[in-house]
């Protein structure tokens, strides 16, 4: 879907800061794109791999900027950092493409629901879009509780992913709704007039046969991070025990 | 961390005065990048320390409470990496705040590249772009700056900050360590014979670069000054 809105030769830069430069993604993207004729680039914010590069005049040159998932509180703190905010508001301005994934959809929002420190939150982002937006949204269900209680409580409205749902942007709006799974969704979620939050389901554009998401993450490393988390657990309680 | 040269990490596990200090490291500046926090758990064994790491690019499986965790520590190792991006990820979470904390109650912090650079008022930073100053955390009133000998440019924006009102600086050789307690340098050391460290400063218009005396930490007999300390370190 994103590569019919930038078609090859476009110029199509990935942002994998969410990520701390995720080696991963990094070459996730990179083999997706190979080979089909666009001209495809990274910038590293923490590593530099190769070459220098030039931040505005890359960023502006580019058809289709994508960012990729991760943490969303550092996404944006570390942008403001170098000062890549102002030069994706720029980049937003003259028309070029806008896209990512998880952190890096809800990054183009006034505020995504994120788990950047723990529990899900309501985290700021750029504001390019109005209103909410909640990723991996019946995957993980806290976020979808904080997605609706902010509705609820601040009278805001937004919308909920699934994994391998999107929605595509035009003028401030949603022009489009797009499901690559059966069953993934996207949900709006508005007041519903008394104080709740009401939340329809939207018809999605089915897509065909979508590649793996550039954030998978291999079997192998979810097991590792699994066992990592439960030696995490032990060595945290141990210590609390302590005292 | 440096391959097969485990001196400096020796040497400020032994400024803690635990025998089996609490060392946690933060691989914000790399990204946490999990190769680099594998490194870290290789040269600070569990046989030798407690160790840990604190991610904040995955916080879901990180130490719910940074600030306890960090305040507990003997010891805090900052990696290497961009320090503009270690900085703009530290202010998001508080970071900052907890480890000025943990200087101040006497926990040892060190670390290497952009992990020297942010205790000290500025630095020079190479990225995207030439050379140019950032600012620190500020905890040690001087400018810093890393890989000093190998790499000119560095070296040259150094010169122009200081002529242009950069505080005093302390720079140092990849292998060499500044040691500092409070906001003075109490000593430097090195884990190679030929690394050295310098004060550089303008002095009406001019700039005057001191080499500092360098003690070898591999030869017998060299023993470090007992603690308790405050230090930063910077190099390999």
């Amino acid at each position: 879907m994103l590569l019919a809105l930038a078609p090859p030769p476009a110029r199509i830069c990935l942002l994998p800061t969410a990520s701390g430069d995720a080696t991963a993604q990094i070459r996730a993207f990179r083999s997706t794109l190979g080979g089909r004729g666009y001209d495809a680039s990274h910038i590293s914010l923490f590593r530099l791999e190769h070459e220098r590069v030039p931040l505005v005049e890359h960023l502006l040159s580019q058809d289709l900027i994508y960012v990729g998932g991760g943490s969303m509180v550092n996404l944006l703190a570390i942008w403001r950092a170098h000062g890549i905010d102002e030069i994706l508001r720029v980049a937003w301005e003259r028309g070029i493409v806008l896209a990512g994934q998880s952190a890096g959809a809800m990054c183009w929002f006034e505020a995504g629901i994120s788990r950047s420190r723990g529990q899900a939150r309501m985290v700021p982002g750029l504001g390019f879009v109005p209103g909410l937006l909640s990723v991996h949204y019946h995957r993980d269900g806290e976020r979808r509780e904080a997605l609706l209680r902010m509705v609820a409580e601040r009278g805001r409205s937004g919308y909920g992913l699934d994994d391998c749902a999107g929605v595509l942007i035009r003028e401030r709006a949603v022009s489009a709704t797009l499901s690559g799974r059966d069953g993934a969704g996207v949900f709006r979620v508005e007041p519903d007039g008394s104080g709740a939050a009401r939340e329809t389901r939207l018809v999605a554009r089915e897509l065909s046969s979508p590649r793996p998401a550039i954030d998978d993450v291999a079997e192998d490393i979810r097991e590792l991070r699994r066992v990592r988390a439960l030696k995490g657990t032990r060595a945290t309680s141990r210590r609390a025990g302590e005292r | 961390m440096e391959a097969g040269n485990p001196l400096l990490d020796d040497f400020v596990l032994s400024l803690t005065g635990s025998e089996r200090p609490r060392v946690c490291f933060l691989p914000t500046a790399s990204g946490d990048a999990d190769h680099y926090i594998v490194r870290f758990y290789r040269h600070f064994r569990g046989s030798r320390c407690d160790p840990s790491h604190l991610s904040l690019f995955r916080r879901e499986r990180a130490p719910a409470d940074p600030a306890e965790h960090l305040l507990s520590q003997d010891l805090i190792y900052v990696g290497g990496g961009s320090v503009t991006s270690l900085l703009g990820a530290w202010g998001a979470h508080g970071i900052d705040a907890i480890l000025r904390e943990a200087w101040e109650r006497g926990v040892v912090l060190c670390g290497l590249s952009a992990g020297s650079l942010c205790w000290f008022s500025e630095g020079v930073s190479t990225f995207h772009g030439p050379p140019e100053r950032v600012a620190g955390m500020g905890l040690l009133p001087w400018s810093n700056t890393v890989h000093y000998s190998s790499e000119p440019k560095r070296r040259d924006a150094l010169h122009a900050g200081l002529l242009d009102g950069m505080p005093p600086a302390y720079a140092a050789d990849d292998g060499a360590a500044l040691h500092f307690i409070g906001g003075e340098v109490a000593q430097i050391v090195a884990s190679r014979r030929d690394a050295r460290a310098y004060r550089v400063e303008s002095r009406h218009g001019r700039i005057v670069t001191t080499q500092l005396a360098t003690r070898f930490l591999g030869d017998p007999g060299v023993v470090p000054l007992p603690a308790p300390v405050r230090a930063a370190g910077a190099g390999p």
